[in-house]
């Protein structure tokens, strides 16, 4: 009786120590954490967009990157990244859309840039997600990412959506390759693709009748 | 004179000739990857360049050396039932602790070793040390003795991701060795394959250069 009242003593003390230890570890490293993360979105939508930076650019100037070539607008449920190139034009030369969604084992998060006519896909970045390493976290990587350039988020009918289908089925300019062996994760990408298609082709529509 | 008193004044804590011999085991004679082959899971995925494997090798001393000793201090006070979840306890703590810090102020490195700082949680070496060392070891010497085991897997590590980014990329720290106009970027080395090869052959050269012992029967 006594070494288990002892055993649960010295867990809790022991337990409270190391909670203590953690949190303020974390709220130490917080803020730099953070504006790492920042840069990181940053970079994403700069390169998907097609901005030019330099890719060893600090976090600083990044942002300044940012700010001087990215106009953000909130259109109803959609946020909308448009690239106005500094001193070229007024004209936006892309659009990007947020990206997020749930993955397998966690969120995902990206960035989607639009060709101005807000059809054609001008790049895909994926910026957080916890996939499989090797299987699903292929999102990542760059040949998959690669074959959406160019593609449209609608079909040849006009119906708003994206598809993902497995290797080796002929491929229209409305889907790509999904990832072999990591058929879960390709299919929520899918379904995030298509939110986002869906979301796009209102916020179309409300661009057209303003013209 | 002076010098050889001030080795024995700071081995005094850690019982004289063991501390050496402790260092021994650690980096050579009983190498955790190359003698006991364990915990090589990450030494595998983090080699493909020496950066990624240095750091990886920084990390696993420095929680090595920190869980070792504290749990070394904690040894008497530690219900004997518990003591499994405490030890992995503590090493998460100082992997957690080295993960946000390099997330702070090292953020591509980070992003490069992904999982596998987090995954030192699970390295067989450190819960290995502790249960095997830590916990029948005064602080000083288990200190001695997670940072030499800490050391041998870093100089493995720092080995093999040396010889797989030459052979792979024809560079080493990201500087091209080799120009890349001569040189074909060898894939085999670059993927997981290499760092089987690499660490199967450095397996078999160090054990055929000085064979283990068979362990003295009691």
């Amino acid at each position: 009786m006594r070494s288990d009242v002892r055993t649960l003593f010295f867990a809790a003390a022991f337990g409270t120590t190391c909670a203590l230890v953690l949190t303020a570890v974390s709220r130490l490293a917080a803020p730099y954490r953070s504006a790492n993360e920042k840069a990181e979105e940053m970079r994403n939508y700069l390169s998907a967009l097609g901005v030019p930076f330099d890719e060893k650019a600090s976090a600083k100037a990044l942002i300044e990157i940012f700010d001087r070539n990215v106009v953000v607008q909130t259109n109803g449920r959609l946020r909308i990244y448009a690239f106005v190139p500094a001193g070229v034009s007024q004209e936006a030369m892309a659009f990007a859309v947020p990206l997020a969604g749930m993955g397998l084992w966690g969120p995902i998060k990206g960035v989607l840039a639009l060709e101005p006519d807000l059809r054609t896909i001008r790049g895909l970045r994926f910026y957080q997600q916890e996939e499989t390493p090797g299987l699903g976290g292929e999102i990542g990587a760059e040949w998959f990412v690669r074959q959406f350039k160019g593609k449209k988020l609608v079909s040849f009918t006009g119906e708003p959506g994206f598809r993902l289908v497995k290797k080796g089925m002929p491929l229209d300019e409305n889907s790509v390759d999904a990832i072999t062996g990591a058929t879960m994760t390709s299919e929520r990408v899918q379904t995030i693709l298509r939110d986002v298609a869906a979301k796009v082709a209102e916020e179309r529509g409300r661009h057209d009748r303003n013209e | 004179m002076t010098a050889t008193n001030r080795v024995s004044v700071t081995c005094v804590g850690c019982a004289g000739s063991k501390c050496r011999e402790t260092i021994r085991a650690g980096v050579h004679t009983n190498n955790p990857i190359l003698v006991q082959v364990i915990g090589i899971c990450s030494a595998l995925a983090v080699t493909s360049k020496l950066e990624t494997a240095l750091v990886m090798g920084i990390a696993l001393i420095l929680t090595a050396t920190l869980s070792c000793f504290f749990m070394s201090l904690i040894r008497n006070i530690t219900p004997p039932r518990i003591r499994m979840i405490v030890e992995i306890a503590l090493i998460s703590v100082f992997v957690i602790c080295f993960d946000q810090i390099l997330k702070a102020v090292y953020w591509d490195m980070s992003k490069q070793l992904g999982p596998y700082v987090g995954l030192i949680i699970t390295n067989c070496i450190l819960m290995g040390r502790l249960e095997g060392f830590a916990l029948q070891n005064p602080p000083l010497l288990s200190l001695v003795d997670g940072f030499a085991n800490g050391l041998g897997y870093a100089l493995v590590l720092a080995i093999v991701g040396c010889v797989r980014e030459l052979v792979g990329s024809g560079s080493l720290l990201g500087f091209a060795i080799l120009p890349e106009s001569v040189y074909q970027t060898n894939l085999l080395f670059v993927l997981a394959p290499g760092a089987f090869f690499t660490m199967g052959l450095l397996i078999w050269i160090v054990n055929a250069a000085s064979p283990p012992k068979p362990e003295k029967k009691p």
